[in-house]
């Protein structure tokens, strides 16, 4: 009788029938890979998510998507760096890219209530423009944003320190191009957003208070709001229009050290979620290997009956494919879910605050969202290539060396 | 008894000392009983807190305006400081370092050397600039004098209740209240020295109303007024060298 070679097409149907002969394995390894899937996809979105947390928190609350300053002034935070002019302000505003544009005046004062004084770095702003780059306004709980001078807006934690209300006074002393100045205002919001820092610290005035205080006519710096993701390239792209002692910072560049702390760390969480993915692998490798030891006098049979010894192999590869592909399926579904609910709910938020102040150095807030993409999944599919390799190399090379005859004699 | 008769008896009972006071003026006197011009002296900062006692002795010398030079004779650990304020500006001078600090506005808040005052009462505005004043009782002996802070005016307060015993306008207390009509600290005033016909007090008593039992007392002795201070102690050089 001629041997019947197995055809292509019948390998793939022969390889999803097998992996449901032994379905208690099977469903091992499913979960096995459905596991390493949900771990991975909640890894990135919590890395993910909290380095949205850090940039929005510092972006839109500490600092700004980009500035506009003297290097000096980035370098030395005086007022004494600052802008020499405004004229270049509708040349930038004018650039593609760049929504809006507020000048801010900041210096650091002393700001005193009738029970204890705190020092403090104050911004002195133009409400309308700020409202448009900073998240700041939004967050005020109680009262208002500053209308006119006269008035401050403070961090609810600074307010409730200086035991200064709504209503009250406050005074702010500061020394700088004008001398020793002080400014009596009337406390008109208070801001609550969930980022210690910025309840802590904000100390908001209107710029022509800044001005009178400080000495300064200009401003320290003009706080951009561009396309989010686009902020290096405007900020490079806003160089040429700009005058000669001008430059333009993006965020990356305005969080130095933490930036770079950031990068890092997501360089090595890769190294990390990699494991995740090569143990999962690893899992499936030897789970596919005790199968094929078992299957060893069926293997025999097989290819006793004409199956080469490279198609056996395929097929024992096919199978480690299926399976971890399942595996992956089930672990996309649960995985997308219970990060969509993560992203939706700040279940984090509470987990990084039992850190402490640890935390709050980086700028993010009570509330921490996981990040969702779908990059998540090609990362989890890590699983799937690492598993198939393993399983090149290791089970289906043993059974490309299988001989039938002594194969069909194994108990 | 006729009308016209009526009448003069009212106005000769009325008399000058009924006559509506003007509190700005009341003010401006009282702040001159304060200034007492030119000043040398020795003083005794005597801090009080519940748990112990501590006494400082100064040497001061001042313009009675603008700038005043102090140095830290004792105790031994304090000796060698000294401090010079010209305006709004101070600055430090620490033996230990040898070093002159100019305080930034964030050190105001910090007290001097560890009593009820601070450096931001060192180098306080003038209460004429701040406040508007409004007389709230008045007797032959005695006037009280309610001060409002001027808009935007660099006092966190609400109200000051300064009262000066008459004739002269002496000052005995000032009462500082909150923005919540609760007094917070009182500073009271005694010992007056004759000075060019002004009253100036020797001894001045800062209270802290919210915490019982921290008082600081200034006790000011071999004063000497109305001497020229040679320009040369208001310098940095002085800090560490005297004048």
């Amino acid at each position: 009788m001629t041997p019947k070679t197995t055809s292509a097409p019948a390998l793939p149907r022969l390889a999803w029938r097998n992996i449901w002969r032994h379905r208690r394995r099977t469903w091992l390894l499913v979960l096995v890979v459905a596991y390493a899937t949900i771990t991975t996809i909640l890894f990135w979105g919590v890395q993910d998510g909290f380095a949205q947390s850090v940039q929005v928190g510092n972006a839109r609350f500490l600092s700004a998507p980009a500035l506009i300053t003297t290097p000096q002034y980035f370098e030395d935070p005086d007022p004494e760096q600052g802008l020499p002019s405004l004229d270049f302000l509708p040349r930038v505003e004018a650039q593609p890219g760049v929504k809006a544009a507020a000048p801010r005046l900041e210096f650091p004062a002393l700001i005193r209530s009738a029970y204890t004084a705190d020092a403090v770095r104050a911004r002195g702003v133009d409400p309308l423009l700020e409202a448009k780059v900073s998240n700041l306004p939004g967050a005020i709980a109680q009262g208002r944003m500053l209308e006119q001078p006269g008035e401050v807006v403070l961090g609810q934690q600074l307010a409730e320190r200086l035991d200064a209300r709504l209503g009250e006074r406050v005074v702010l002393d500061t020394s700088a191009l004008a001398g020793p100045q002080a400014l009596g205002l009337q406390v008109v919001g208070l801001v609550k957003s969930g980022i210690a820092p910025v309840d802590r610290g904000t100390v908001l005035v209107h710029i022509q208070d800044a001005r009178v205080l400080t000495g300064l006519q200009t401003a320290t710096g003009v706080a951009l709001d561009v396309t989010r993701g686009q902020e290096a390239r405007i900020a490079e792209a806003l160089q040429p229009v700009l005058p000669e002692n001008l430059r333009a910072y993006d965020l990356t560049q305005l969080l130095g050290g933490l930036s770079s702390a950031i990068g890092t760390k997501q360089s090595s969480t890769f190294l990390i979620g990699m494991i995740f993915s090569l143990f999962a692998a690893l899992a499936v490798t030897s789970t596919v290997l005790v199968s094929v030891l078992e299957r060893t006098r069926e293997f025999g049979m097989m290819g006793a009956v004409g199956m080469t010894p490279p198609r056996l192999a395929a097929m024992v590869t096919l199978e480690t494919v299926f399976a971890t592909s399942l595996g992956w399926a089930l672990g996309l579904v649960l995985g997308y879910a219970l990060n969509y609910w993560m992203a939706t709910q700040n279940v984090l938020g509470p987990v990084f605050a039992s850190y402490g102040a640890a935390w709050e150095i980086l700028g993010t807030g009570s509330e921490i969202y996981t990040a969702q993409s779908p990059l998540y999944a090609l990362y989890a599919a890590l699983t799937i290539a690492l598993a198939a390799l393993f399983s090149i190399l290791i089970p289906a090379r043993r059974v490309l060396a299988l001989n039938p005859a002594e194969a069909m004699r194994t108990e | 008894m006729n009308l016209r008769f009526l009448l003069l008896i009212c106005l000769l009972g009325l008399g000058p000392s009924n006559a509506a006071t003007d509190p700005q003026a009341v003010l401006k006197a009282v702040v001159d009983n304060q200034r007492g011009g030119s000043l040398q002296a020795t003083l005794t900062l005597n801090i009080t807190r519940p748990e112990r006692q501590t006494q400082l002795v100064l040497e001061v010398a001042s313009d009675g305006n603008e700038r005043a030079i102090t140095w830290v004779k004792a105790p031994p650990r304090e000796a060698g400081q000294a401090f010079l304020r010209v305006g709004d500006n101070i600055q430090l001078y620490n033996p230990t370092l040898k070093r002159v600090l100019r305080l930034p506005p964030s050190g105001r808040s910090d007290s001097f050397l560890g009593s009820d005052l601070s450096y931001s009462d060192l180098a306080g505005r003038d209460l004429e600039q701040d406040f508007t004043p409004r007389v709230e009782a008045e007797s032959d002996t005695e006037i009280t004098l309610e001060l409002l802070p001027r808009p935007q005016a660099p006092t966190p307060y609400g109200k000051l209740v300064l009262r000066a015993s008459k004739p002269g306008f002496v000052p005995r207390e000032v009462l500082y209240y909150d923005q919540r009509g609760q007094a917070v600290r009182k500073i009271t005033f005694a010992q007056w020295a004759q000075v060019g016909g002004r009253s100036f007090p020797t001894q001045v008593t800062v209270e802290d109303l919210l915490r019982p039992g921290h008082r600081t007392q200034m006790v000011y002795s071999n004063y000497r007024f109305g001497l020229p201070i040679p320009e040369s102690c208001f310098t940095v050089r002085a800090l560490e060298a005297g004048c």
